[in-house]
């Protein structure tokens, strides 16, 4: 009989493209039951990979990786095979001016929207409904803050869009990149590149969301000294 | 039995048409006691049955006969806390000034059979005409009332409402009195709490009645919000990509479906991208008629809205004005100058809502009176032989009166400058609106360059139909396209990143103030105007022309996208239109000190109820219209709305320190 980790293992990297190490797989493993059957097993790793931080979960193969010189600018366009796990670490709208979308988050912070020219309250309650379904829907391209294994952090672009993307996705959120194209040290996401597993760091998400507004501050004062 | 009738209408201008109207100009006119300006019109006039044959006295009132009064023990400014206003008693009477008219009426109805009421067909005149009732029965108790209903003051249309009479609808009536009651309680009550308040802070203060009206906040507060969007604003940088290509001779822009990015390295990137491709091929072509839709129907709104936009009126006459009324705006005047020109009976009654004329209206009847101007007399009679169509309609109806028109012909020459323009106008929009669509043919272009994808669009007018009649609209040919074909590829002459910058929005100006209280339900059409002049008046604003009036740039080329469908093409229409008018004297808003802090203190109570916000002003708004329909009584509308201005007075007078801070902070400048 076949060894569980590697079975699991073998059918998480065919199946998702993501490659749990080994000792992140056996730590899993003692808190299943020994009974349990194999698919449910692998369904639950996959799960818990996808609410993982994949610096802890994930190997670091050099194939499944951002290679060491993913930064160099002076590379024009590379394909990296991959398949290569990321996780979210950031998203922003690039087509909105961040004072804009500051305005919007106070607008929110308020309770306020706006319907036309004019004014309604927002319910507490509708608030999160609102914000995945207000600021999230259209907008784009979006710029993303990418995570590999290694820890390495990349931006990627969103070159076409792609559904799963946008101001209400969940950070954490893990994403497989095959045959990505490499521009200047910037991934352009497309779908046919991009597989979006899903997935949430609870912690990450939270810090990103009550940090948002003082990020897109901070980013003007940036560009203002830039300018 | 007595064979009189006592008509009375709601200014004495409208009696005096009717009168005439009604007698064919045989009319005995009689003074009344202690009053200058009413006047009696004694004539017969056959109605229809039951009445027949009868005598008539025509008079008039000059708007609210009576006002509503807390009780004499609580006038006074510290006779009472302000909270108890909430309660206290009050009384209708007949205003000083108003008493020698309220008795001419109450003489005149001794001896008459039926009362017929000339008010306005709105829930003011409703409310008024309530009053005429009061007084008519105060002489005689079995007076029958009934109520002439009109919009305007042509002779038909007079003579059909003296025949065919309804009644007074008391859930209008209603409607007004628990709005007078609320604007009374609320008024006295917040106004004394928080000039007591503010006075104790010294200064500018110390002196100064603050007052407070439930509509006049709201409004306010759109002023304030809009200064601190300026305010706080800042600029930041975008960038773009923009192709240029030859070919015969003309030169074509294609302008990226991204429009703009704020992340320069991804626009770098994606340029590059396009350099590297070379070759950029043509993704789609396409042509289709576009048209740019004809105006809707005229409303009060929109005629203050795009009055204060196209129709500049000179400094005399402000001058003129102001002596009379003060503080005026430009909006307030054109409103003004449309009520004397319904008063003349030039146009329709100016106050209304509804933007769909109705199907039995003759409308070629009202074009044809206009066939002898010499400016649009040509197109007038064009447009009954041919292209006559009947109007859009629009989704809003009062119920009450038709779109604002032009019931009868005069020659502009004979009206003052002002009165000449808002009555162009008022024609102008008319046969607009009874005109086709202007037609038109727009191109589109796309190609792919690289990842992008790019889009040129040519606009070719092919009639212009209700444009020739409506200068206030501007829709022009672009530059032609030259011809290009599906699939082709070419290499783009030159590819550049463009780089901008965003800036801060204006202040608000009246039309967009309008727009903002139509949306939120704060007043009335009739009302809106006064809400802005009281806030002026009572220097919570200050208004000032803005400067250069190019926030249009590039509405062109977004009209000339015709065909997308109905949004797009209405928004390019009315953004184009404000750019073709020029109007150079578009007032913008800033608050004052004392403003800003009003609004920041009220918020720092709680912006829920905030009476800076148009939440709890919409609701009462809401609510009057329940009264109207039936479906809310006003002892039900009296108690919850004052139960929920309690709650903002009783929690605005426990943090009043907040209200204090806001002052200290923007009247006086202090650094908390």
């Amino acid at each position: 009989m076949c060894n569980p980790t590697t079975q699991i293992s073998t059918q998480l990297a065919s199946t998702k493209g993501l490659t749990p190490s080994p000792t992140w797989l056996t730590n899993f493993l003692t808190t299943q039951r020994p009974t349990t059957p194999l698919p449910v097993l692998t369904q639950t790793a996959c799960f818990r990979l996808l609410a993982s931080d994949i610096i802890t979960s994930l190997s670091t193969n050099a194939a499944t990786c951002f290679p060491p010189d993913i930064y160099n600018a002076n590379i024009k366009e590379r394909k990296l095979t991959g398949p290569i796990a990321v996780q979210v670490l950031a998203v922003e709208n690039m087509s909105k001016s961040r004072w804009e979308q500051i305005e919007a988050i106070e607008a929110l912070e308020r309770g306020e929207g706006t319907k036309g020219r004019e004014i309604i309250r927002v319910a507490a309650t509708e608030e999160e409904h609102n914000e995945s379904a207000g600021v999230a829907k259209g907008g784009g391209p979006h710029k993303l803050a990418l995570q590999d294994a290694t820890g390495k952090r990349v931006y990627g672009i969103e070159l076409k869009g792609l559904e799963e993307v946008g101001l209400g996705m969940s950070m954490g959120c893990k994403m497989v990149l095959r045959n990505v194209v490499v521009a200047r040290g910037m991934v352009l996401l497309e779908p046919v590149t991009v597989t979006v597993l899903g997935g949430k760091i609870e912690g990450l998400h939270k810090a990103w969301k009550e940090g948002r507004k003082a990020e897109l501050k901070a980013a003007i004062e940036a560009g203002e000294r830039v300018a | 039995m007595s064979r009189k009738i006592l008509c009375v209408a709601e200014k004495p201008s409208i009696a005096k048409s009717v009168a005439q109207h009604l007698s064919g100009g045989q009319f005995n006119t009689h003074s009344i006691r202690d009053n200058a300006f009413i006047k009696n019109y004694e004539f017969d006039f056959n109605f229809s049955p039951p009445w027949g044959q009868c005598s008539v006295i025509m008079t008039s009132v000059v708007g609210h006969l009576t006002g509503l009064e807390f009780a004499q023990e609580y006038r006074k400014w510290n006779a009472c806390a302000p909270g108890q206003l909430f309660d206290a008693p009050v009384e209708t009477g007949v205003d000083k000034d108003k008493k020698a008219i309220a008795a001419n009426i109450t003489s005149q109805a001794k001896c008459a059979r039926a009362l017929f009421i000339w008010t306005d067909c709105d829930r003011e005149g409703e409310h008024i005409g309530s009053e005429v009732r009061q007084a008519a029965f105060e002489g005689n108790r079995t007076i029958e009332v009934k109520r002439a209903q009109f919009s305007n003051t042509e002779r038909a249309h007079i003579i059909g409402a003296a025949q065919n009479p309804i009644n007074l609808d008391d859930r209008q009536v209603n409607a007004v009195a628990a709005r007078i009651e609320l604007d009374l309680r609320l008024g006295a009550a917040f106004t004394r709490f928080q000039t007591l308040t503010l006075q104790t802070m010294g200064g500018d203060l110390q002196d100064r009645i603050i007052s407070y009206g439930s509509c006049q906040f709201p409004t306010l507060g759109f002023v304030v919000d809009r200064y601190f969007a300026v305010q706080k604003f800042v600029p930041e940088k975008f960038w773009g990509i923009k192709v240029t290509h030859n070919r015969k001779d003309m030169e074509v822009t294609f302008s990226w479906r991204r429009h703009r990015l704020f992340d320069r390295a991804s626009v770098v990137i994606m340029f590059e991208r396009c350099l590297t491709a070379r070759i950029a091929k043509v993704t789609k072509l396409q042509k289709k008629p576009t048209s740019k839709w004809r105006p809707l129907p005229l409303t009060t709104v929109e005629l203050q809205k795009l009055g204060s936009m196209y129709l500049r009126i000179d400094s005399q006459r402000v001058m003129r004005v102001i002596l009379h009324i003060k503080p005026l705006c430009p909006l307030f005047m054109v409103h003004q100058i449309a009520e004397e020109l319904y008063n003349k009976g030039w146009i329709s009654y100016p106050r209304t809502e509804t933007d769909t004329f109705d199907k039995s209206m003759d409308l070629k009847r009202l074009i044809e009176k206009q066939g002898q101007d010499q400016a649009w007399g040509g197109y007038a009679l064009t447009l009954l032989r041919e292209g006559f169509k009947q109007p859009r309609g629009g989704r809003h109806n009062d119920q009450a009166h038709p779109p604002i028109h032009p019931v009868n012909y005069v020659a502009p020459g004979s009206l003052a400058d002002d009165e000449r323009r808002v009555y162009e106008f008022v024609v102008r929009r008319f046969l607009a609106c009874c005109s086709e669509d202007a037609k038109g043919e727009s191109t589109t272009v796309e190609i792919q360059y690289g990842d992008e994808a790019f889009s040129a669009n040519g606009l070719i007018v092919l009639e212009r139909n209700f444009l020739d009649v409506y200068p206030y609209e501007k829709w022009t040919s672009s530059q032609p396209l030259p011809k290009f074909s599906l699939n082709e590829s070419f290499e783009p002459a030159e590819a550049n990143i463009t780089e901008g910058e965003t800036t801060a929005p204006g202040y608000l100006t009246e039309p967009e103030l309008i727009s903002l209280m139509d949306a939120n339900g704060i007043g009335t059409d009739a009302t809106m105007a006064e809400h802005i002049a009281k806030i002026k008046e009572r220097e919570y604003v200050m208004t000032q022309p803005r400067a250069g009036s190019a926030q249009t740039n590039g509405t062109t080329s977004r009209g000339g996208r015709g065909g997308r469908g109905g949004r797009g093409r209405s928004r390019g229409g009315s953004s184009a239109g404000g750019g073709g008018g020029g109007g150079g004297s578009v007032q913008q808003f800033i608050p004052t000190t004392l403003g800003v802090a009003l609004i920041e203190g009220y918020n720092g109570v709680g912006l829920e109820t905030s009476l800076g916000k148009p939440f709890l002003r919409k609701e009462m708004e809401i609510k009057m219209k329940e009264i109207c329909a039936g479906t809310k009584s006003r002892n039900d509308f009296l108690h919850e709305t004052l139960e929920q201005y309690r709650e903002v007075f009783v929690r605005t007078q426990q943090q009043a320190g907040v209200l204090k801070a806001a002052c200290r902070k923007y009247v006086f400048g202090d650094q908390p």
